[in-house]
């Protein structure tokens, strides 16, 4: 269960490049519940996630994760509950080290590192069923330096490395936008298995509408750095792309959002 | 012959120096001048302690101690306090001037007449050859002391190679290798990157101590001058590595450090022989690593150059 309330962030504050990137965000994912987050560029929505994640501490507001109050804990130590995958497929990966390595890493995520081998024989055994199980063919290149991989292995790499150690919430942030289609595709469906098969709590940006209409059991809306509509139960299931359209406009004619922005959304998702 | 032997030497006590140069400078992405300073450091505080009759082990120990706590202030200022870690290693660097002379006392200590590691290995040496002050290699007259100080020299090496080629194998060490290589996501698998960064400076100026400590005995005496250039002597053995190996598999690139160094010490001791002036050492050594890091990327451009101009 994660409870973000009231989430406020300013990005240099009292300069010129003041950004106020979250304006009170509440938002709640309970256990084993799938939220997607949509919204224009620039509206918070990776800004929400690494509030969460603790990359930075938030100004205002309170998050709450699996019973415990982390809105001050840092990053490394938020890490125990939390698995990440990052929109770039370089961001989350070690590039001069080996498959092998990088995912010995995550298999100690919320673990003490102390001078045991990172590789033992049984960890690797398992990495290359694991690796295998991704249909990639990569259980042969587990030596390779991960940096020779193409963006969508590595994505699929992040995604193993990310759920090695079951986090009690998965964060994605628009992790196949920069791959191809039919990469993206791959990588997709490898979530939907890892999520399903690990009932994994997860809380993911899309900047595809099929994504959106299709995944997860609740839909939130950001914009200007604050959740502007949400829908959810059967609404959710019934949804289709163009009843999303349909509530772009919606928003926009209830002047929450203005005409300009709307039209972004538009030439976004569709 | 002697010439060669006491390159060797050289270079292989060096190579521990180029060591932790490889750990703060490849792994960590920190040129970290600190080197400067905690060489100096391993060097007073072993000679000091050698002086007051401390066991030559102890107080070459000791000395790797002393730097490592040299490198993981530079670590914290670094970390804790935010400051580019550049300057931190300048402002340690610095500080290590002083803290190196109240170590001594003064700006040169003589190490000649107290026991030490060098008199360790020519005692050994003595007992190996079956007391004998000198033999025959490959024609030439050398001394056992000297053949001694150099296969102590190999063998520390080697070991300080083979630890850390061990150590960059455990959980701990791929943290630290992967807090180099991509920061944000060992964060995100949970590892406190301040820690490993300081760990890190602090593990490459304890090796930096260490052969500062190793040259001191082998040299007979200790000097508060004798760091200055040392990073960028540890910086010219790491890129002449790997040109050498040209791989940065760990092993390797490891071994490749050790080599380059102990090359950059022969190429050195023959152009002093050839009647380079000691004292433009250092203006060669910075040039040559200029050269290095410039020259691939210009050869690289000239050479797209050409391939555009070809096609
Ligand atoms: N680390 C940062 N420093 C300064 N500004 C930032 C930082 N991260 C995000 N921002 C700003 O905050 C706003 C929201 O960004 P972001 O959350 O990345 O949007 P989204 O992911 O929805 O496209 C943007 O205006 C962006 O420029
Ligand atoms: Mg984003």
């Amino acid at each position: 269960m994660l409870e973000v309330r009231d989430v406020e962030k300013t990005f240099h504050p009292g300069t010129a490049d003041e950004v106020c990137a979250l304006r009170g965000v509440t938002l709640s994912v309970p256990d084993g519940s799938f939220v997607v987050v949509i919204g224009t560029n620039g509206s918070g929505k990776s800004t929400l996630l690494n509030a969460v994640a603790g990359t930075f501490l938030p100004d205002a507001g309170s998050i709450r994760l699996d019973g415990e109050d982390v809105t001050r804990w840092p990053e490394d130590r938020r890490a125990r509950k939390v698995g990440r995958v990052f929109q770039g497929p370089f961001s989350g990966t070690a590039p001069t080290m080996t498959i092998a390595e990088n995912l010995a890493l995550a298999a100690r995520r919320g673990k003490a590192r102390g001078l045991g081998p990172a590789l033992t024989r049984g960890l690797r055994r398992e990495i290359r069923e694991r690796v295998a199980a991704l249909g990639m063919g990569l259980e042969d290149r587990l030596e390779n330096e991960i940096g020779t991989l193409s963006g969508g292995q590595r994505q699929a790499l992040t995604l193993l490395m990310a759920t090695w150690v079951k986090p009690r919430l998965l964060l994605l942030d628009e992790h196949t936008a920069a791959l191809d289609p039919k990469t993206a595709e791959q990588v997709i469906r490898l979530t939907k298995t890892a999520v399903e098969e690990g009932r994994l709590t997860t809380l993911m940006v899309t900047h595809s509408m099929a994504q959106a209409v299709h995944f997860g059991d609740r839909l939130v809306m950001m914009h200007r750095g604050k959740v502007i509509h949400e829908v959810a139960g059967e609404e959710k299931r019934g949804l289709r792309p163009e009843d999303l359209l349909a509530r772009f406009e919606e928003v926009r004619r209830s002047d929450r959002l203005d005409a300009a922005a709307a039209g972004l959304l538009r030439s976004f998702y569709v | 012959m002697n010439l060669l032997i006491g390159s060797l030497t050289i270079g292989f006590i060096l190579s521990v120096l180029a060591l932790g140069v490889y750990v703060s400078f490849r792994v960590f992405a920190v040129a970290d001048i600190t080197t400067d300073g905690s060489l100096t450091l391993g060097a007073a505080t072993a000679a000091v302690l050698l002086v007051r009759g401390t066991p030559p082990g102890l107080a070459t120990l000791a000395a790797a101690a002393a730097a490592a706590a040299a490198g993981t202030v530079t670590g914290v200022l670094a970390t804790r306090f935010r400051i580019p870690s550049l300057l931190a290693g300048i402002l340690v660097m610095t500080a290590l001037y002083s803290v190196n002379l109240r170590v001594m006392a003064r700006s040169n200590i003589p190490l000649l007449s107290v026991p030490s590691l060098a008199e360790v290995a020519g005692r050994a040496g003595e007992r190996l050859s079956g007391g004998a002050r000198s033999v025959g290699v490959l024609g030439w007259e050398v001394a056992v002391r000297d053949l001694a100080m150099l296969g102590g020299a190999f063998l520390v090496a080697v070991a300080v190679a083979a630890l850390l080629y061990a150590f960059f194998r455990t959980n701990l060490g791929t943290a630290m290798r992967a807090t180099g290589n991509n920061a944000q996501m060992v964060r995100a698998l949970g590892v406190d990157t301040d820690r490993t960064t300081v760990a890190g400076l602090a593990l490459a100026n304890g090796l930096v101590g260490l052969s500062g400590a190793l040259l001191a005995q082998y040299q007979g005496f200790a000097d508060v001058q004798m760091g200055i250039g040392m990073v960028v002597w540890g910086l010219a053995s790491v890129i002449i590595g790997e040109a050498l190996v040209r791989s940065s598999r760990l092993g390797l690139a490891l071994a490749g450090t050790v080599l380059g160094c102990v090359l950059f010490r022969l190429l050195i001791a023959l152009a002093l022989r050839w009647g380079l002036d000691p004292n433009d050492l250092k203006l060669v050594t910075a040039a040559f690593v200029f050269a290095a890091l410039v020259l691939p990327r210009l050869l690289e451009r000239s050479a797209r150059r050409k391939k555009v101009s070809g096609a």
